[in-house]
C-alpha cells in the first residue's frame, strides 16, 4: 500500500456521503443550466409550440418541449421589424466607451496611487471605492437632475459617462492591486538605461497588460449588463439591449419567442467573454479580494 | 611597559592612535551589513508627488463629475420639493415626512428581510457546493458551468425567470404544479410568495459566487493542519467543521458583504419581475426609491431616501474595506 493511500478509508458513511455529494452536484447542474436550456429552445419555437404544456401532474408528456419545428423567424424579425442592430451598436458603443476611458485614466491613477504616497490617500482610496459600491438608483437620481440640466438624458456620451460612475473606481481599485506587485526597480533600471520617467512607465505596461486586458473585458461586462441607467439615462435616444429587450413586454402581447431570442443575443456574447477572462474572472467579480 | 611610555610622550600618543584604530577597525566590522543594503543607492528616485498627481488629475477630475457633484446636489436636492418643473426650498420636510411614512420603513424591512434570506440561502449552498466541487474531478468543467448565470444581465434573467414562472405557460410553473406546492396562480402573483420568488432568482443566479469565493478559500486550507487533526482521530466532519471552516471566515465574510451590498445596488431583476408587486410585496427600498423618483418624478423626495440608503452603504463599505486591508482575510 502506498503511503498516501493510508488516509483514504472507505467506511459506509463516506460510501454515503460521496453518493450524495454527486446526487448534489448533478441536481445544481440540472438547476443552473436549465433556464439557459429552455431559454435556447424556446427562442426557435413557434409562437404556439411555445404555449404547449403538458397537463398538471402528466409527467409522461413533458417530450412536447421538443414537439416543435425550429424557426428563425423571432431572430430574424428582431432584426427586421425591430431595430435590434442599432441596439446592440448602442450596447458597444456605451460598454465599449466606458470600458477604455475607465482604463486608460484608470491605469494612469493606480499607477500614480501604487507609487506615491501622502496624507489622506486612504481617505481618497475610499471615496473612489465607495463611488463603485454606491446603490445605483441612489446614484441616478442627482446624476439625473445633473444630465437632464445638460442634456445628456437619452444619448451616448451621457450612457458612456454614465457607466464610468461605477467603472473607473473599479478599474482603478483591481489595477492598483496590480501595479503594487510590480517593482519599482524595473523602472529604475529603465531609467538608468536612459528612459525618461514616462518611458519607464510604458516599459511596465506589458507587465500589467494580461491584466489590463482581462479588465476591459469586465468592464465592458458590467456596463452590457446594465438596465437601471440605460433605462433612466439612455431611455429615448440610447436604448440599449437589455432595456430594448424589456420592452418586448407589452401588457396584451408579450412576444415570448423574440424575448428569449433577444436573450440569447444579449447572453451569448458575455459568456464567450467570460470563458476568454476567467482566469480574472473571481478575482474581478469579488473586486480584488479572492485572487484565483 | 609602564615605565616607558610614561616617559615616552611620542610613544604614548603611538599607543593611544593604534587604540583609536583598533576600536575604529571593531566599530566598522560591527555594523549590521543590512544597514548598508537597505538604502541602496538610488540614481533615480521615486518622482516628485508633484508628477503623480499629474498622472491621476484626469481620473480624479472625471470622479469628481460624475461622484462628487453629483453627491453634494443629492444633499442639495433632498432639501427640496423638485418636480419636473423646478424646485422649491423646503429645509429637511423630507426627512421628517420619511419618518411617518410606512412604505418607507416597509422598504426597510423588506429589504433587510430580503437580504438576509438570500444570504443565508446563498451562504449554505455555496459553500456546500464548494465543499463538493473542491472534491470532484470535474472541478474545471463545474466552475466553467457555475460562471454562467452571472454572465447573464440581471434583467434579462429576471425576463427568463417571468417567462418559467407564467401562470399559463410556464414549466417552472407547471413543475411545482405537478409537485403540488402551487395552485393556479402564479407564484409571482400571490403576496405571499412573490418574495420568495424573487428570491429564488437572486439565488440562481448568485450563489455561484460564493461557491466561487469559498472554493479559493478552500484551495488555502493547510493541509498539514488538516492530517495532523485526521492523525489525531478527527472524523472528516470533525475536521470540517473545527479546521475547514474557521480558516474561510474571512473570505466567507467578504463574500457576505459583497452580497449583501449587491442586494442594495442591483434591483434590475427585482424590477422586471414584479416591480414591487403584486401591492408592495416585493417593494424593498431602492425599488420604492426608482418609484418615487422615476414614476412620480418627485427627486426632492428620493434623494431623501437615497440619502438613508447611501449612508448604510458607506458604513458596510467602511467595514468591508477593513476587511480587505486585514491582510488575514482574503490575499494569499
Amino acid at each position: 500500500m502506498a503511503s498516501r493511500d493510508v488516509v483514504t478509508y472507505e467506511t459506509p458513511l463516506t460510501k454515503l456521503i460521496r453518493v450524495l455529494s454527486v446526487v448534489f452536484l448533478a441536481l445544481y447542474l440540472v438547476w443552473t443550466l436549465l433556464p439557459f436550456f429552455i431559454m435556447f429552445i424556446s427562442s426557435f419555437k413557434d409562437l404556439l409550440a411555445a404555449f404547449k404544456l403538458p397537463a398538471v401532474g402528466d409527467w409522461s408528456d413533458i417530450g412536447v418541449f421538443f414537439d416543435f419545428t425550429p424557426t428563425l423567424k423571432h431572430y430574424r424579425s428582431l432584426f427586421e421589424d425591430n431595430a435590434f442592430g442599432t441596439y446592440t451598436m448602442n450596447s458597444l458603443i456605451a460598454a465599449g466607451g466606458s470600458a477604455v476611458i475607465s482604463v486608460i485614466f484608470g491605469s494612469l491613477a493606480a499607477y500614480s496611487l501604487s507609487r506615491v504616497n501622502f496624507r489622506g490617500k486612504s481617505d481618497l482610496f475610499f471615496w473612489i471605492i465607495s463611488t463603485r459600491m454606491a446603490p445605483v438608483v441612489a446614484v441616478m437620481v442627482p446624476l439625473y437632475s445633473i444630465f437632464r440640466s445638460l442634456d445628456l438624458v437619452g444619448t451616448l456620451p451621457g450612457l458612456i459617462l454614465a457607466y464610468t460612475t461605477f467603472n473607473l473606481p473599479f478599474a482603478i481599485w483591481i489595477l492598483k492591486g496590480f501595479f503594487d506587485n510590480v517593482p519599482y526597480a524595473i523602472e529604475e533600471a529603465q531609467m538608468v538605461d536612459g528612459a525618461t520617467r514616462f518611458q519607464a512607465f510604458r516599459s511596465i505596461l506589458p507587465l500589467v497588460a494580461p491584466g489590463i486586458g482581462a479588465f476591459i473585458v469586465l468592464c465592458i461586462l458590467f456596463a452590457w449588463n446594465d438596465f437601471l441607467f440605460a433605462a433612466i439615462i439612455g431611455s429615448g435616444g440610447a436604448k440599449t439591449l437589455p432595456v430594448a429587450t424589456r420592452e418586448l413586454v407589452q401588457p396584451q402581447n408579450i412576444q415570448w419567442g423574440a424575448i428569449m431570442a433577444a436573450g440569447v443575443i444579449t447572453t451569448l456574447p458575455m459568456m464567450a467573454l467570460g470563458l476568454v477572462i476567467r482566469k480574472y474572472l473571481v478575482t474581478g467579480l469579488t473586486m480584488g479580494a479572492v485572487k484565483e | 611597559m609602564t615605565d616607558l611610555t610614561e616617559k615616552s610622550p611620542a610613544l604614548q600618543d603611538v599607543a593611544a592612535k593604534l587604540f583609536r584604530a583598533r576600536s575604529h577597525s571593531i566599530e566598522v566590522e560591527a555594523r549590521p551589513r543590512t544597514e548598508v543594503l537597505e538604502k541602496p543607492l538610488t540614481f533615480n528616485p521615486p518622482a516628485p508627488k508633484r508628477y503623480y498627481f499629474y498622472l491621476m488629475a484626469p481620473a480624479i477630475a472625471v470622479l469628481a463629475f460624475i461622484s462628487l457633484y453629483p453627491f453634494f446636489w443629492l444633499i442639495f436636492l433632498s432639501l427640496q420639493d423638485v418636480d419636473i418643473g423646478g424646485g422649491e426650498w423646503v429645509g429637511f420636510d423630507n426627512y421628517i415626512r420619511l419618518f411617518s411614512d410606512s412604505r418607507f420603513i416597509n422598504g426597510w424591512t423588506l429589504l433587510l428581510k430580503y437580504s438576509v434570506i438570500c444570504l443565508t440561502l446563498q451562504l449554505s449552498i455555496g459553500v456546500l457546493l464548494a465543499v463538493v466541487v473542491n472534491n470532484s474531478r470535474y472541478e474545471r468543467f463545474l466552475v466553467t458551468a457555475l460562471l454562467m448565470p452571472m454572465m447573464m444581465a440581471p434583467a434579462v434573467a429576471g425576463l427568463l425567470w417571468l417567462f418559467l414562472y407564467n401562470g399559463t405557460f410556464g414549466w417552472y410553473h407547471w413543475l411545482m404544479q405537478s409537485v403540488g406546492i402551487l395552485d393556479s396562480a402564479s407564484i409571482l402573483a400571490r403576496a405571499d410568495t412573490a418574495l420568495l420568488a424573487v428570491i429564488i432568482v437572486d439565488v440562481w443566479q448568485w450563489t455561484p459566487l460564493i461557491t466561487l469565493i469559498a472554493l479559493a478559500g478552500l484551495k488555502r486550507v493547510p493541509r498539514d493542519q488538516l492530517e495532523a487533526n485526521m492523525v489525531d482521530g478527527a472524523s472528516p466532519m470533525r475536521n470540517f467543521f473545527s479546521i475547514t471552516l474557521p480558516n474561510l471566515y474571512p473570505v466567507l465574510l467578504i463574500a457576505v458583504l459583497l452580497r449583501f451590498m449587491d442586494n442594495f445596488r442591483f434591483i434590475d431583476s427585482l424590477l422586471v419581475l414584479t416591480g414591487g408587486g403584486p401591492g408592495s410585496a416585493t417593494k424593498i427600498l431602492p425599488v420604492y426609491l426608482f418609484e418615487v423618483a422615476f414614476k412620480f418624478f418627485k427627486l426632492g423626495r428620493g434623494a431623501a431616501i437615497a440619502l438613508t440608503l447611501l449612508l448604510v452603504t458607506i458604513i458596510l463599505g467602511k467595514i468591508l474595506v477593513r476587511v480587505f486591508e486585514n491582510p488575514k482575510a482574503g490575499r494569499s
